[in-house]
């Protein structure tokens, strides 16, 4: 492990009942990276981000987050800590605006008591003035101040995927997680998406890492990317070699006979 | 909310006194006989239980049965505390608070099955707890058994119920208002996501259902030293399901809701007495009526301000197309 690493994985497993949904896989993600994990449908990149946010326990092995281990952490700890994630599927709070969406992703690092909201003092006020306004700093960064006020569900999905990424920002996260993120976009949009992700990695100081099919964002974007299948990892490089990986194209496109 | 709260502490003192003064002259100058005033403090003391059972079916979106057990412990908790503690009318705000702090007690203790169960499990495993609750005092000698507490000093008044009231509706729009009452909705609407954006799930169940038994607590206290009596028949069925039809009626999610369902069925439930017990049929047909027709009750998740609001728009659209029919042209 190199010292400048700041998500390891070493060696985790994960089994359901006879299932390996992650075999023995290890890798380090640099920080400031991009870091990409690909594969065909049901090589366990969802599970891996499942094991990392804390959602699973893995079978087995270790997970590291600035050299701490973080295997046995409840989920809401984790994400509070510095790992923060989006889902495949959308999930927001449909029926609050946006800006409350931004809000309650601020819980973890509100800090006053119940003592203080029963008397609104002062550090109530001040806290809950501080978190409007970064919301508010966050979705204008995101381009969704005018939509600030609507009910989530209510908006298209392309601003959904957006106030998702702006959810999960609010926590403060070293590293962002995104699930799929560009599923259901078109080349132009995932052009736009290429584009955000790296200002947001740059204006945040982030590393984020990405499990994502679409090879047009992958490519074009990532450091270093992670290929598994079937649970296992088959390699780990830059985008250049993973395009002319042998192994790869056997995952994706099956075996020349 | 962008636009700026101002400090509305004008819009929420006006309202407090009017209410108060209309109060001092119903009981003072005898404006209203003393069967309606009892009524009225009927009103207000559901009001305060409703509003407990809001905060964990309304806002934290489980469907719970525990209130008829949160408050029967609160009612016994008062009465014998009256009885052997704190004996003057003085004294009638410990006698409350402690009646709200061992209900609290309880509901923290019920928190704990719903980090686990979900859904029609934990309805079962809260029904589960209400009937214990009322087996245990069918049986309990000290609180005599099935008869039940007799004599309770009558501290309760109609100043006390609103001052109670009060006081509830207080804590909970602070409550909600707050990290903890976001956190509520966010786990109504989503528990995993709201796990992800570090939202902490145990706590915030937790609170909510400790607030809610406290309030529900209270409203028990209120009840025992109203009546004069207590016994476990009253904390069955027939108060879990009132609890369940005011919370309804009114709206789940709402403060305003929960005032409106507790005074809607009460007087509703009152006002039928002369039909016997064909009200039950009349009362339990409007309800049906109310659910097909505003499913989300009165006032689900919204408030006065928000009614308010929506009315004010709404004229202010008639009167728009009245005076400019230049602009409706365009």
């Amino acid at each position: 492990m190199s010292n400048k690493a700041i998500v390891s994985f070493k060696n985790v497993c994960m089994y359901f009942g006879g299932v390996k949904a992650i075999d023995d896989i290890s890798f380090d993600v640099e920080k400031g990276q991009v870091f990409g994990i690909i594969g065909p449908n049901g090589a366990g990149k969802t599970t891996i981000f499942n094991v990392l946010s804390g959602i699973y326990k893995p079978t087995s092995g270790d997970i590291f987050f600035h050299d701490r281990r973080i295997n046995n952490l409840p989920p809401n700890y984790i994400t509070g800590n510095g790992i923060t994630r989006t889902f495949q599927n959308i999930r927001l709070f449909e029926g609050q605006t946006v800006l409350d969406n931004l809000k309650i992703a601020h819980y973890s690092h509100i800090r006053y008591g119940i003592m203080d909201v029963i008397f609104t003092s002062n550090r109530f006020k001040k806290e809950e003035k501080r978190i409007e306004e970064e919301s508010l700093a966050i979705l204008d960064f995101m381009n969704l101040t005018s939509s600030a006020e609507q009910k989530a569900g209510a908006l298209p999905y392309g601003a959904q995927r957006r106030i998702e990424i702006a959810r999960a920002l609010s926590c403060k996260p070293e590293v962002l997680l995104l699930d799929e993120p560009a599923a259901g976009m078109n080349p132009v949009e995932i052009d736009e998406l290429n584009q955000l992700i790296l200002k947001i990695r740059d204006h945040f100081n982030l590393t984020v890492l990405v499990v994502e099919h679409q090879m047009r964002l992958v490519m074009e974007i990532c450091n270093e990317i992670l290929v598994t299948n079937f649970g296992k990892k088959l390699t780990i490089g830059k985008p250049d070699e993973i395009k002319n990986n042998p192994q790869v194209l056997e995952a994706y496109l099956g075996k020349v006979k | 909310m962008i636009s700026k709260k101002k400090n509305n502490l004008l819009g929420d003192v006006i309202p407090v006194i009017i209410i108060a003064v209309i109060l001092i002259s119903l009981k003072e100058f005898k404006l209203v006989s003393t069967s309606r005033l009892l009524i009225l403090q009927y009103i207000g003391l559901y009001s305060i239980f409703v509003l407990g059972i809001n905060m964990v079916n309304g806002y934290l979106g489980i469907f719970s049965l525990a209130h008829a057990g949160f408050m029967a412990s609160g009612a016994y908790a008062a009465a014998i505390s009256s009885r052997y503690f704190f004996k003057e009318s003085w004294m009638f705000p410990l006698i409350l608070l402690f009646g709200g702090f061992v209900a609290m007690v309880i509901g923290l203790i019920m928190s704990i099955p719903s980090f686990k169960a979900k859904g029609d499990y934990l309805a079962i495993i809260t029904l589960g707890f209400s009937l214990i609750v009322q087996s245990f005092l069918q049986n309990w000698r000290f609180v005599g058994a099935s008869k039940g507490i007799n004599n309770v000093a009558k501290f309760t008044n109609i100043y006390w119920v609103f001052g109670c009231l009060l006081f509830a509706i207080f804590i909970v729009r602070k409550f909600i208002n707050s990290k903890y009452g976001r956190s509520l909705k966010a786990i109504r609407e989503d528990q995993v996501a709201s796990e992800l954006v570090s939202v902490d799930v145990k706590r915030a169940k937790t609170m909510a259902f400790a607030v809610s038994a406290f309030l529900i607590g209270i409203a028990g206290a209120l009840l025992v030293h109203l009546l004069g009596y207590t016994s476990p028949s009253a904390y069955g069925y027939t108060n879990i399901v009132d609890g369940l039809v005011m919370v309804y009626l009114g709206g789940m999610g709402s403060i305003t809701g929960s005032i409106v369902g507790a005074t809607l069925w009460q007087i509703l439930i009152q006002t039928l007495k002369s039909l016997g017990t064909w009200r039950w049929v009349v009362g339990g047909g409007l309800l049906c009526m109310i659910m097909i027709f505003l499913n989300n009750g009165l006032f689900g998740n919204k408030e006065l301000s928000d009614a308010i609001r929506a009315i004010r728009y709404y004229f202010s659209r008639i009167i728009l197309k009245k005076n400019s029919p230049e602009e409706t042209r365009k």
